[in-house]
């Protein structure tokens, strides 16, 4: 019993993950309108930022602060010089544009770092594992949890309690009246985008001490990230909470009992509920 | 004015074709067309480049001539993928010409582009874990580099449990595929004499990167060693939620089938400890072809060779030796001299096995260093045994390698 706790347990902090880049993407695309092909590659930039920041600050703490700031910027600029002039273009151009960025933001990696991967601890207080009666876990790993959580839950807040959330939810729902209602869609696009790229860039800033860095972290992610939204329910960030959730705990259950299958059961559970929910567990379209 | 005649311009066409066409035919002839398929994209993209490097490297020794002919190496993307390497070898025989093919890297894939080797008659060197090549599914046009996945459990397995006689309860992770099922196959036969538990055995996709689910299942079941089956990123990804975890360094990790260094160098030292090594190639080997060859991989490249690109590089100079011995470069000629050929190379003495066109050569066992021990960044492992037991007779699959 205590093995199925402690593999429930890995599930939940997994999950958090998922949920972090899900819930950041879901909002690129309710609100964009576009699958951010390159939200992989913000996620894995935001790992690489946080070991550079740390190396040259000398803390971790700091460098969890300034490298998802960092991706958030980078997301801001890319909205604000790329995306945003391609609205009147269509659709096709924006995905074409998100996809060659993911390309590019990919070989910058290998240009800027290497093409090796490497390893980076967690900080001395975070390292080694901690009892909790029925399993002994990795302290970084619990620390992950408790933290992507509480960003879960900060985001979650600031969309459905504060005013400019409640635009942001409006403009999911419907762009042309917040337009009309007189506010700055132009503004709301860049501020979405650059969220969703912090919420990827503090994903992978938390993950560069459990995976370490590779050039090849972002696409690996994205897929997952992709399925969470399916499953959410497009632009339904309630939902992509749910489904990071569900995944971790499901990729963690059926890896205890049948390791073969635990990749597959990712996109297994996707379909099976897609099947009977087309719209997705919480999807309204 | 002379009308020119149906029968004029047939011998006009005649003649031109005496003339021109067979200067074609003796330029085409004369190259010797080598195909490197290395992985450029998928699971082993990063492996692909480095496999390139000791190929080329390999080429360039011999001025990219063989038997007074130049040889035009060629290098296709594979993906890592069967349908895709299949189809890149069809084209570069059907349309390039090539009639000797290394690669790829990843052996599911391999054994797929073996069957194409058979079917277009061409020669087709691999170095990699399954056993297949030179076992159930052997012909004559395949050959097989790398140790055989018993004389690597053999000498993994002995010389560990030399050096730590009480860890009897062994865990593993092993990779989902070809080269997985035989290496696991094997270390579970050869434990049988040492008396080893293996308290649990789990398979994990090729490219897994969230192994926490593993670990915690391995650190549920409190084994003395956990031993990994599994290569590249895999491996770096296994090694570093087995630290993170905790398991590591008081539970000794064992990486049976390692890449050697492009492994050991993605982990850092507080990671390595207590960890231990198998490989088909670690950079310090003491012989004179790998002494030359990691003199001249680091001088081009700043960084001492892993097992892809010297497997790349001694494959290449085996079927170098290949044409040497045969004075042809027919296809069949180079196979024929291929079999039963015995060189000194960068691992040391190997001969390839007629019977079965599997390498007998020396598997490596290093132990990593402790973070104080080690002279350069580079310095990760010393060798502490080499094994060279050839698969015993008993548990051979291939029978009969057939004819041309």
């Amino acid at each position: 019993m205590s093995f199925v706790a402690a593999q429930i347990l890995n599930g939940i902090a997994t999950g958090m993950l998922y949920a972090l880049m899900g819930l950041g993407l879901s909002l690129i695309t309710g609100i964009l309108n576009i699958p951010n092909f390159a939200h992989g590659a913000l996620f894995a930039i935001g790992a690489y930022f946080l070991v550079s920041s740390a190396l040259i600050i000398g803390n971790f703490w700091v460098a969890l602060l300034v490298a998802p700031i960092g991706v958030a910027i980078l997301g801001l600029v890319i909205e604000y010089a790329g995306i945003r002039r391609l609205y009147a273009a269509g659709h096709d151009y924006q995905l074409l544009f998100t996809f060659g960025l993911a390309l590019i933001l990919s070989e910058s990696i290998i240009l800027i770092w290497g093409p090796v991967g490497s390893s980076y601890l967690p900080p001395e207080i975070l390292r080694g594992g901690a009892d909790l009666g029925f399993t002994m876990y990795p302290k970084y790993r619990l620390f992950v949890m408790v933290a992507a959580g509480l960003l879960v839950f900060a985001t979650w807040l600031f969309l459905e309690k504060t005013r400019y959330g409640a635009i942001m939810r409006a403009g999911i729902e419907n762009k042309e009246m917040v337009s009309l209602l007189g506010i700055d869609i132009k503004m709301l696009f860049t501020v979405a985008f650059a969220l969703g790229a912090y919420l990827a860039g503090i994903a992978g800033a938390l993950t560069a001490p459990i995976r370490g860095l590779n050039p090849g972290m972002g696409p690996d992610m994205l897929g997952i990230a992709f399925v969470v939204v399916a499953l959410g329910g497009l632009g339904n960030l309630l939902g992509a909470i749910a489904a990071g959730l569900i995944i971790g705990v499901a990729q963690a259950l059926v890896a205890a009992y049948w390791t073969e299958a635990s990749t597959v059961v990712i996109y297994a559970v996707m379909a099976v509920i897609l099947l009977v929910r087309p719209q997705g567990l919480f999807g309204i379209r | 004015m002379s009308k020119l005649s149906r029968r004029d311009v047939l011998k006009a066409g005649a003649a031109a074709a005496t003339l021109g066409f067979p200067a074609i035919i003796r330029a085409q002839s004369k190259e010797i067309v080598i195909l490197g398929l290395w992985d450029q994209t998928g699971a082993f993209a990063d492996v692909g480049p480095i496999n390139d490097r000791g190929m080329k490297m390999a080429l360039e020794e011999r001025n990219m001539q063989i038997l007074g002919r130049p040889i035009k190496y060629i290098t296709r993307d594979g993906a890592t993928q069967a349908g895709t390497s299949t189809r890149r070898t069809e084209e570069a025989v059907d349309g390039d010409g090539a009639k000797f093919v290394i690669g790829p890297w990843s052996s599911g894939v391999a054994l797929a582009v073996s069957e194409v080797a058979k079917r277009k008659k061409v020669l087709h060197l691999f170095s990699g874990g399954t056993e297949d090549i030179s076992g159930a599914r052997c012909h004559r046009y395949s050959f097989q580099w790398a140790a055989s996945p018993y004389t690597a459990a053999k000498t993994v397995v002995d010389s560990f449990m030399k050096a730590n006689p009480k860890a009897k309860r062994w865990h593993l992770l092993v990779a989902d595929y070809a080269f997985g099922w035989s290496v696991e196959k094997y270390i579970k036969e050869v434990g049988k004499a040492h008396g080893l538990e293996f308290v649990g055995a789990d398979r994990h996709p090729l490219g897994e990167r969230e192994f926490s689910n593993y670990v915690q299942k391995a650190a549920a079941n409190k084994p003395d060693a956990v031993a990994m089956i599994n290569f590249g990123g895999d491996a770096v990804a296994g090694a570093r939620e087995i630290f993170n975890f905790g398991l590591t360094p008081k539970v000794p990790l064992i990486m049976t089938w390692s890449s050697g260094v492009e492994e050991l160098v993605q982990l850092s030292p507080e990671i390595r400890q207590n960890c231990w090594v198998g490989s088909n190639f670690y950079y310090t080997a003491d012989t004179p072809g790998a002494k030359a060859f990691v003199k001249s991989y680091q001088a081009k490249f700043g960084n001492p060779p892993g097992y892809a690109p010297s497997a790349s590089y001694s494959m290449t100079r085996l079927l170098l030796a290949g044409f040497d011995k045969a004075k042809s470069a027919e296809v069949q000629d180079v196979i024929k001299a291929l079999e039963g050929i015995e060189v000194n190379d960068i691992v040391g003495r190997m001969r390839m096995d007629a019977a079965t066109h599997q390498n007998i050569r020396p598997y490596f066992f290093m132990r990593c260093k402790q973070k104080a021990a080690m002279k350069h960044e580079t310095d990760f492992a010393d060798i502490i045994a080499t094994g060279d037991a050839p698969l015993p007779k008993e548990y051979g699959a291939c029978k009969d390698i057939g004819g041309f």
